[in-house]
């Protein structure tokens, strides 16, 4: 990773970026601020940052708008966007209009440093997200986002839709740790203490249907007291 | 915050004030239904200057009488279905500022709960940033930043676990056929693993005879989540030696689920509000919980287009129901 990268940080909300800019540079980040849309437009293209971080809901121009001027430029620049509308459709269209991550509000500043970490460690510079990618392959993997189908050496596999979700987000999140209150957050909707059963029996299901051997992973690994990782190389695919 | 709820609850008043006055459209009608009179009357009135000057108008003189006779008698007809139109709509406003009023209730008590629940967590907040200023060794000072960092941390949860709750009423489920047998099984098992659940005496009773329970179309994770919240419950206000029971049964129409234990009971003056988002009874202060266990399970069984319900005795113990069509 290059020694300390440049964040641009967007929140209209002074409370959050002035405690929220020092925090970030004590990760070891370089920071820069702006306090809506246009400012954090117009410092893209003087900061040149290595991450975005980008709240919705601002004056003037919000978040999503900025997104999706950046990649209609063709800026691939990744963004991880701060909501609180929280509702999954609006969650999901904000990762179809090219954002790498989202963090719901309010969250914890050290979440915030591990996402930034591991979005940057799979950023591909110029290229657009996995998160948008249309079609997601691993191996002998195949999962089609828009039909919302998964393949396994072309055979379609017998999913239910929450493990198609669940597949779709450790795909498009490879290589990180991802704990079961995140998952159950992200992919269900809602982290109540009784969930992680609930993530479990679907991690069963996709190791079924995938034949992967836990003590052998090829896609899902067991990171034991913490969750799990998808271990598999992910390549993004258009149409 | 008391100011909010005033006035907040004023305008709900004037609202259901104003329903009750004469609804425009109405008032339109009763005039639509003055003019056959009013045109009865202007026939007649013509005849009779016409006759008066140059008899032109050849009719008997019972036209003079038939005219506004018509008139009054359609006016009538219009009159009497109108006031029909109007009492049946005064009883759906009637109904509909009732529930108004109910509604106006259910808010200003929530707004109240709301307000208890951020101003402790607040009042702590800001008693640990005003002792850190005084606080010499850092052994102290570490022990206030957690615990505001507890706090903040309790009004995080408060706030997305009321936006999931939200979200819940409006979201698409995933449904499919869901076998209750295996999800109260699943249930038991989780709930065995609780630290006190070997405590309790666990038992789930399901019918096998004439035929096994049917399945529901339902969102199976959250049909678990509800009844996993109900035993999460029960074990929380039940001591060790005590018994927690899950039943299932059907009726041909609706598949009903219970949970039934022998613990302390609701008092009968707190079993209607239960079910309101952050309500937290007398026998629940000094149990963990966030006050919005019951809410969620009565979103999750309203979304599945079922109905809630519990009897409860102080002292012998609580069921709750859970009615899901088959």
């Amino acid at each position: 990773m290059i020694p300390n990268p440049r964040i641009l940080l967007v929140d209209d909300e002074r409370a959050i970026t002035s405690n929220l800019a020092p925090f970030l540079e004590r990760a070891g980040f370089h920071v820069a601020v702006a306090a809506d849309g246009e400012a954090a437009l117009d410092q893209v293209d003087r900061f040149d940052p290595a991450l975005i971080v980008l709240d919705i809901l601002m004056p003037r121009l919000d978040g999503r708008a900025v997104l999706r001027h950046l990649r209609d430029e063709d800026n691939w620049t990744p963004v991880i966007l701060l909501t609180q509308v929280g509702e999954s459709t609006e969650r999901a269209m904000a990762l179809e209009e090219g954002a790498d991550d989202y963090l719901n509000k309010p969250f914890d500043p050290h979440e915030l440093v591990a996402r930034i970490r591991a979005v940057l460690r799979r950023a591909r510079p110029g290229r657009p997200p996995l998160a948008s990618a249309q079609k997601l392959l691993c191996g002998k993997l195949t999962m089609n986002r828009t039909s919302r189908r998964a393949y396994l050496d072309e055979k379609e596999l017998g999913l239910t839709p929450k493990a198609v979700a669940l597949l779709e987000y450790m795909m498009t999140h490879p290589d990180e740790l991802l704990s079961r209150d995140r998952l159950l957050d992200a992919v269900w909707g809602w982290d109540y203490p009784t969930g992680t059963r609930t993530v479990d029996t679907r991690i069963a299901e996709l190791r079924r249907a995938l034949g992967d051997d836990p003590d052998d992973p090829r896609y899902i690994e067991t990171v034991h007291g913490e969750g799990y990782r998808f271990v598999g190389q992910v390549e993004g695919e258009e149409g | 915050m008391n100011d909010l709820l005033a006035t907040g609850d004023t305008s709900r008043i004037t609202d259901v004030a104003r329903l009750t006055g004469v609804p425009s459209k109405l008032r339109w009608l009763w005039l639509a239904a003055l003019l056959p009179v009013f045109l009865g009357l202007l026939v007649a009135g013509l005849i009779v200057t016409d006759q008066l000057e140059n008899h032109r108008i050849y009719l008997s003189g019972r036209t003079i009488f038939v005219a506004p006779l018509v008139g009054v008698l359609l006016t009538s007809l219009m009159s009497v279905i109108i006031l029909i139109e109007w009492r049946a709509e005064g009883r759906i406003r009637h109904a509909i500022s009732q529930r108004e009023v109910q509604m106006a209730e259910q808010r200003r008590r929530f707004l109240q709960r709301l307000d208890h629940e951020l101003k402790n967590p607040l009042t702590a907040i800001r008693t640990g940033l005003a002792n850190l200023a005084w606080l010499a060794s850092d052994e102290t000072r570490q022990a206030t930043l957690d615990s505001v960092d507890a706090q903040a941390l309790r009004l995080s949860r408060l706030a997305s676990d009321l936006r999931k709750l939200a979200e819940l009423e409006v979201r698409p489920l995933e449904t499919g056929p869901v076998d209750v047998e295996e999800l109260l099984q699943e249930v038991l098992a989780a709930a065995q693993e609780r630290p006190d659940g070997d405590q309790r005496h666990l038992g789930l009773t399901v019918p096998q005879a004439p035929w096994p329970l049917p399945s529901v179309e339902g969102d199976h994770d959250l049909l678990f989540l509800a009844v996993h919240n109900l035993v999460d419950n029960a074990l929380k206000f039940t001591g060790p030696g005590d018994t927690v029971e899950v039943r299932a049964f059907e009726d041909g129409a609706r598949l009903v689920i219970e949970v039934a234990d022998t613990g302390q009971g609701i008092p009968e003056e707190e079993a209607p509000y239960v079910w309101d988002e952050l309500y937290r009874g007398q026998g629940a202060r000094g149990v963990p919980g966030s006050g919005l266990g019951l809410a969620l399970v009565q979103a999750i069984t309203e979304r599945h287009g079922g109905q809630v319900g519990l009897r409860s005795r102080s002292g012998q113990g609580t069921v709750f129901t859970l009615r899901l069509p088959i």
